[in-house]
This record gives C-alpha cells, sequence and structure tokens, in this order.
C-alpha cells in the first residue's frame, strides 16, 4: 500500500484520485476548532452500544482502543503496550496495558478497568459488541497492569476485534456513575474529551489535558456536525463553515478538486458492496435455511450467468466515475491478513457464456428478477445499469428502490429475490464473512448454507498461522464465489475532502478520520 | 368573547387527543422494524431482542401508548432509540431554531407579500403589477433545494456574506444568527410571499372596486386614507386566513430548508427520526407539530374575531 505525504496540488486531479493519500505531515501550529462534517448524526455514544459507522470516526477522536490499525492495515497496539501473547492452545491471551493513561474525568487506566470495560461490551443487554466477544469466558486482572483473557475456543479474529469499538476502555468512575446515560457523559482515554451533544446539531469534543501524548494534540476543538447531503456538505467546505468533510461521494470529490482551496485524503476501504440473492432464506435470519422454488434461487447456473453478464468495471465507469474499485470477494485485497482478490482478477463480462448457461439450465427466458435497491442515486444508478447488462443475457430485472429500515426488515424475512448487500468492512477477514455466510450466521440473509464454508470459517478462527489461514479464506472465498449467492461489485474508497489549510489529519484503510494529529498549518 | 375562546380551546384539546391515538398508531404502521433500523449493521438476534425490550417495543400496541400518553403527560416525552438524549430535550433545542426561522419567513413573506400585492393592485395594468406578478410566478416555481444551494453558492461562497450553514442562538450572537437565518428565511418565506401576494393583490382589487370604497373617495379622503384604512383593513381579512392556512406549508417547508442549511430544527430532526425508526422522537415531534398547528388554528379564528367582531358574534350564537 503506497503512501503519499505532503500537500500535493489538486488541480491534477488523475494523479490525485488515483493514487491514495492517507497523511499529510505538513507542520501544524497550536490552537483552533475543527469541524468535520459527518454524512449522517451518529447514534450512541456508548462503544457497548454504538452501531453506526459514523459514530466511529467521532470515537476515533476521544477513545482510544487496546489496538490501533496503522496506515499499512497492521494491528498496532495503542493502549496495550504490545501485541498479545497468546497460548499454544490459542485459549489464553495475555497482554499488558500503558501506565501513563488517564480517563477524561481523571481516573487512571488500569487492568480492572480493561477487564470492566470487555466484560461490559461482553453482558451488556443491547450490547452491539457481545457476538464478536462471545468466545471471551473470562477476562482478569493479573497485576496493576496485566490482563488475562480466557477463551471458549482459540479465536485469532480477537486482536482485530480489540482494534475496533470492543477495545474501546472506558473510565469505571464514569460507569458507576452513569450507567445507561454513559452515552451522554462518554468518558475514554483519548486526545479529546467529550464536551457536549446536542442531537442532529454537534458534538463537540475539547482537547483533553489527561491525555497520556497531550503535547502532541494541536487543536483545542473538534466539531462533529451531521450533513447528509453530499452537495450541501461540499458547499460548506467551499464555503469554509466546515474545514473536513467525510464520506464524500465521487461526484463531489470530482467538484472538489476545481477548488483549489481544498485537499483530498483517500485510502481504500475494507468493505464491499453487491447484490445478494435469496438462496434459501424462507423462514427468516437465523432459521433453518429452505427451498426456493424459482430459476434463481434453484440453479447455480442461473446466478451464475446472472453475474457474467453484469460489467463491474462499467458499474464503476458510469456511476462512480471510476473512483471506486471493482471487487468480486468478501475481503479486500488492501487487507492485510489474507488479501482478496485484485480488481484486475475479477471475471470479465461474458454475454455469450450467461446465455449459454440458461440454455444449460433450461429454464424459460427472460429470468424474472426482482432487484432491491436503496433510495440512494448510486443505487438507483447501479439498478438501471445492472437493469441493461443483465437484459442482454436473458434477464428481465424490476427494481423495487425500498427505504433502508424498510429493506432490512423484509430482506432479514426473507422476503426478496435480490438486494443490494453491502457491509462496511472489517480488519480480519473473518469480520467479511462470518456473519453472512455462515449456515443460520446473524446477517446470512441469503438463506446460504454449505457445511464446507461453515468448516472453513471455524477453521478460519482458530489458524494462527497467517500463511494457513490466507489459503484457507483463499479457499473460502472460492466456495463462495462458485455458489453466486452474494455477487460482490466494487468497494468504495474513503474520500475525505478537506480544507488545504488543514493538516496533520489521518484517514486509514478503516476509513476514520484521525484528528489526534490534526490542526491548521504553520 | 370569553366563551368563545373557551369553546374553541375545548375543541382543540379534543383533537390534540385524537391526534395522539392516530400518531401513535400511524407511526407504528410505518413498516420498517426500529430495532432492526438501530442495530444497523451490528444485528444479532440478542442484540435486537434487548432493543425490544430495552424500549418496550415488544410489548401490547395499548400497553405501549398508555405508557406514552402517561408520560406524555407529566411532560415526559421519552428517550430517543437512537442517541439515548431525552426527546424533549431535543424538541427543546430544536423548536426555537424552527420557530425563528418560521418567524422570519413569515415576517418577510408578510412583508414583501402585502407590499407587493397592494403595489400591485394599486398599480393595475402597469410595469409595477407585471413585475409583482412576475416575481410571485417565480417565488411559486422555483424548487426550495435549488434557490437554498444557488444562495448559498451566490451569497457564502462567491461573495461571502452569509453563513452557508449552521445556528447560533439570537441571544449568544445576534449578529452570527442573522448572517446564518437570512438565506433560510429567504428560501422559505419565498412561497408564501408569492401566495400572500397573490391574495393580497385579489382581495385588494376587490376591495379598491366596492361601494364603501367609492363613498370614501366620494367623501373626499385622501389617496391614503382609501386604500390604507379601508380597502386594506378590509382585504387583510383574506390575507390572515391565508396566512394562517399557510403556517402550516412553513413548518413542513422548513423540513428542506432545514436540510440545505443544515439547521438543527424539527425538520431535520424529524427526517432523522423517521429513517431510524426513532419512535419516541417521532412521536414527540408529530405531537407538538400537532399542538402548535391547533394553536395556530386557534389564534387565527381569535383573530378573525378581533378582525371582524360578526364572526364571534355568529360564532358565539
Amino acid at each position: 500500500m503506497s503512501l503519499t505525504a505532503g500537500c500535493g496540488s489538486l488541480q491534477s486531479s488523475a494523479t490525485e484520485v488515483g493514487g491514495e493519500r492517507m497523511t499529510d505531515d505538513r507542520p501544524v501550529r497550536d490552537g483552533g476548532t475543527l469541524t468535520v462534517a459527518l454524512n449522517a448524526d451518529p447514534d450512541k455514544l456508548d462503544p457497548t452500544l454504538a452501531q453506526t459507522l459514523v459514530g466511529r470516526t467521532v470515537f476515533a477522536g476521544m477513545c482510544e482502543k487496546l489496538y490501533d490499525t496503522d496506515a499499512d492495515g497492521r494491528i498496532v497496539p495503542q493502549l496495550a503496550t504490545a501485541r498479545p501473547e497468546v497460548s499454544a492452545d490459542g485459549r489464553t491471551v495475555t497482554f499488558d496495558v500503558r501506565k501513563d493513561a488517564t480517563f477524561s474525568d481523571g481516573s487512571k487506566l488500569d487492568a480492572d478497568a480493561v477487564v470492566t470495560s470487555l466484560l461490559r461490551h461482553r453482558d451488556l443487554a443491547g450490547s452491539a459488541r457481545a457476538t464478536e466477544l462471545a468466545p471471551l469466558k473470562s477476562a482478569r486482572a493479573t497485576g496493576p497492569y496485566s490482563v488475562k483473557l480466557t477463551l471458549k475456543q482459540a479465536y485469532v479474529p480477537l486482536t482485530a476485534v480489540l482494534a475496533d469499538r470492543a477495545g474501546m476502555v472506558m473510565s469505571p468512575a464514569a460507569l458507576k456513575k452513569y450507567g445507561k446515560n454513559f452515552t451522554n457523559h462518554p468518558s475514554c482515554v483519548g486526545p479529546f474529551k467529550f464536551a457536549e451533544r446536542v442531537g442532529g446539531d454537534r458534538i463537540v469534543l475539547t482537547k483533553d489535558a489527561h491525555y497520556y501524548d497531550a503535547d502532541a494534540v494541536h487543536l483545542d476543538k473538534v466539531v462533529y456536525k451531521p450533513i447528509p447531503d453530499g452537495s450541501v456538505r461540499l458547499a460548506n467546505l467551499r464555503s469554509g463553515d466546515v474545514q473536513v468533510g467525510d464520506q464524500m461521494g465521487p461526484v463531489d470529490v470530482k467538484s472538489a478538486l476545481t477548488d483549489g482551496k481544498l485537499q483530498l485524503f483517500n485510502s481504500p476501504s475494507l468493505g464491499y458492496q453487491g447484490i445478494g440473492i435469496n438462496v434459501g432464506n424462507v423462514k427468516g435470519l437465523g432459521a433453518k435455511p429452505g427451498t426456493i422454488d424459482s430459476p434463481l434461487a434453484r440453479d447455480v447456473r442461473v446466478r451464475e450467468a446472472f453475474d457474467l453478464a453484469i460489467d463491474r468495471d462499467l458499474i464503476n465507469k458510469v456511476v462512480f466515475q471510476g473512483m471506486y474499485e471493482p471487487a468480486c470477494g468478501p475481503v479486500s485485497p488492501e487487507s492485510a491478513i489474507a488479501p482478496g482478490a485484485r480488481a484486475s482478477q475479477c471475471p470479465k463480462r461474458d454475454v455469450a457464456a450467461a446465455r449459454k448457461l440458461l440454455k444449460q439450465a433450461g429454464v424459460k427466458t427472460p429470468v424474472r428478477i426482482e432487484l432491491k435497491t436503496s433510495t440512494t442515486p448510486e443505487w438507483s444508478r447501479i439498478g438501471q445499469v445492472v437493469q441493461a447488462m443483465a437484459k442482454g443475457a436473458g434477464f428481465d430485472v424490476t427494481l423495487r428502490p425500498t427505504e433502508y429500515a424498510t429493506m432490512l426488515e423484509e430482506t432479514d424475512a426473507g422476503q426478496y429475490q435480490a438486494f443490494n448487500s453491502g457491509w462496511s468492512g472489517r480488519l480480519d477477514p473473518d469480520g467479511n464473512i462470518a456473519s453472512f455466510l455462515q449456515t443460520r450466521g446473524a446477517m446470512n440473509a441469503y438463506g446460504y448454507s454449505d457445511k464446507k464454508v461453515d468448516a472453513l470459517i471455524a477453521r478460519g478462527r482458530t489458524e494462527s498461522d497467517t500463511g494457513e489461514r490466507a489459503k484457507i479464506y483463499d479457499e473460502l472465498a472460492r466456495r463462495v464465489n462458485d455458489a453466486h449467492a452474494l455477487i460482490y461489485l466494487y468497494r468504495q474508497k474513503n474520500y475525505v475532502v478537506a480544507g488545504k489549510d488543514v493538516a496533520g489529519l489521518r484517514v486509514y484503510g478503516d476509513g476514520l478520520i484521525r484528528v489526534k494529529d490534526a490542526g491548521y498549518a504553520k | 368573547m370569553a366563551k368563545y375562546v373557551l369553546t374553541r380551546v375545548r375543541q382543540s384539546l379534543i383533537t390534540l387527543f385524537l391526534v395522539s391515538i392516530v400518531v401513535f398508531a400511524g407511526i407504528r404502521a410505518l413498516p420498517g422494524d426500529p430495532a432492526l433500523a438501530l442495530a444497523g449493521e451490528e444485528r444479532s438476534p440478542e442484540a435486537l431482542a434487548a432493543i425490544r425490550s430495552e424500549y418496550g417495543l415488544d410489548d401490547n400496541i395499548v400497553i405501549q401508548y398508555g405508557r406514552f400518553i402517561g408520560h406524555a403527560l407529566q411532560g415526559d416525552l421519552g428517550t430517543s432509540s437512537r442517541t439515548g438524549l431525552p426527546v424533549a430535550d431535543a424538541i427543546g433545542e430544536a423548536l426555537p431554531v424552527t420557530l425563528e426561522l418560521a418567524a422570519l419567513a413569515l415576517l418577510l413573506a408578510v412583508v414583501l407579500g402585502i407590499g407587493a400585492g397592494v403595489v400591485a393592485a394599486v398599480r393595475r395594468g402597469k410595469p409595477a403589477e407585471w413585475i409583482a406578478n412576475a416575481l410571485a410566478l417565480l417565488g411559486l416555481s422555483i424548487p426550495t433545494f435549488w434557490l437554498g444551494i444557488v444562495l448559498v453558492l451566490a451569497f457564502a461562497i462567491a461573495v461571502p456574506v452569509f453563513a452557508a450553514s449552521g445556528y447560533v442562538p439570537f441571544g449568544t450572537d445576534p449578529v452570527d444568527n442573522l448572517r446564518r437565518m437570512v438565506l433560510p428565511a429567504i428560501v422559505l418565506g419565498s412561497g408564501l410571499a408569492a401566495v400572500v401576494m397573490r391574495q393580497t393583490r385579489a382581495a385588494m382589487l376587490d376591495s379598491l372596486s366596492a361601494d364603501y370604497v367609492r363613498t370614501a373617495r366620494a367623501k373626499g379622503l385622501s389617496r391614503r386614507e382609501v386604500v390604507g384604512g379601508h380597502a386594506l383593513r378590509n382585504s387583510l381579512v383574506t390575507v390572515v386566513t391565508v396566512l394562517g392556512l399557510q403556517l402550516g406549508h412553513l413548518i413542513s417547508g422548513a423540513v428542506v430548508t432545514e436540510q440545505i442549511f443544515v439547521l438543527p430544527g424539527f425538520g431535520k430532526l424529524t427526517i432523522d427520526a423517521v429513517f431510524t425508526r426513532d419512535y419516541a422522537t417521532l412521536q414527540g415531534v408529530v405531537l407538538v407539530t400537532s399542538f402548535a398547528y391547533i394553536f395556530i388554528n386557534l389564534l387565527v379564528d381569535v383573530a378573525y374575531s378581533v378582525i371582524d367582531p360578526r364572526i364571534r358574534l355568529g360564532g358565539a350564537r
């Protein structure tokens, strides 16, 4: 993964958009307020209960984790002092935590605080971290700064899990004082501390004097403002009312590049977007998969033909102006652990082969497919492009734009043929695979079930040898692709536009804007 | 007068009660499970069950309504399932923003609309009328979102006189407040100004050709007295009616305006609540909005009876 630092001119849009730019190392002066425009209002500011992607960006400013990811997608210690030591059977994990860290409420970080937080993440009713920490049998402090975790079985993705919200350590004093109302008084270890929240308008963080590396923090204040509309976000960047715009769409990025006062950061994302096909979800999520009597669900050749009818490059070009990456697997090629297939390795459109497959399957053409899509302009366009491409191969695709909450309900219940299925991505490949493709997985809305895949998922979780893991996920991805129950289409890129006077921002593959080193350029 | 007002208040309370039932049932009739919307990417059966239990979503709808109305009567509108913030606080923060926006838009609409309407009627057939009519047509036809973006591009980016977004309370910094509110007020008020202009013009034309105006002129009253004292005063009954009816549109129009200018008002709160199926916030917002509608209607009715006592007497008999 390349790393381009500095503040090159953004007028040369071709080179800037083509490459990656995750950091800006210009010297920064102290002081000032940075306003970051988010594309949605975050949900609860409680690491245990938080569910939105956008909320992670706010946490990045105020809640450090046991581990973090670096620019190369590797896991590095943050509040822990080193990578964890794992016993030979993989069931015991030990690590030490920093001795110099203090929570924003002034209390000290220690092993007990880590244990309290991990158990809360695992046990609190409604915890969004419960599933990923389910293998955690017990946690205890073996010294003032030493933690020992005992697992029910070997669980290799644990370190990656601890590099996300499950690894955020909350002040036990604040947890005791506020309980579930911690969300309105969050207290963690971080460069900034929570100051106020006005629902729908802003979340304000101020520099935390207790932070162990406070001298390296330049800004006085960071304000996060939800501005859902991309063009409004861009207008605010141009007017200078906000200095950083998160999750900018390709159209707005192109437009921003014409403004000499703005600069662009981008990093490849770990997630994916694709089309999920209902191959066995007859009774809803978590129920035993059944049989669906439609050509698409019944016959893998029909699904393969549908896959072959789609030109991923064309979708990227037409809908995203070539600014995203075509994708054909659950794991990003940028993943440091077992990277997936590169865009260039994705299958090309082959209408003749698709037609041949439909003929072999003996189905009546055109094969009718109803595709549920999000109500976003992007998915409306993708839907139209897919519709046009599939028509040539013998499919009649009807589009049904469906609002997000309704789509979740209907697809989880199995009331669909095909829908746009996407995932923001996780550092460990397991996070992009297990819940979706395991039989009865928590998000397996496709009703996909393959014993071999289940076994590979289980092996992938317990195999500590990186080379072996890579082989497992390679085989897994191939098997999943052969089933065509989830047709991967593209990977987004994390595009962040900022004023040129802002320096020190970091935007890594997890898509989070890191403001610790940010400030106004000297 | 007091009896008339009391009757109207009683009717309003009954309406509000009925509205609360419709709102409560209507929101639950929306497709989309709030627990799913809330859990988003991280949904597991256990998390969904815990969310449903925490917000009482697994209770019978009658029990849920009883709980909601019981708490609402005590001023507690519940807690937002999305942010965990009290709904009453969110409304308390959003309400002044929308009210200020609506008030400024109304002021703009009244001053511009009535002024242009009077001019158009008095200068009938002259260029002034054509200009006023053309402006009114523009005001009615331009899409709010487009006008908003154009104004931002022109007056916040090209010539940065006003701010593109955000809200600062008037009490904190009046100048900054106006810098942020003028553009949204223009966007929101332009449509209403056009409607008011057309109504004023039509009502004024009627009045100017009425017998009492002819009499007033025959008595030798000045043009200003005839137009201002007689024709306009009588035309205002129609204009006030229209304003009352249009106030609803003002509040609903604020939804789009607040999105464009990122104003943390009622509109934004509502949109966010709809998309996340945040029942508590949505109920609170709709209930307070209904209350506002009913209250405004009450005020308009009372205003009628002050302007034209025949209405009050008619209602009281």
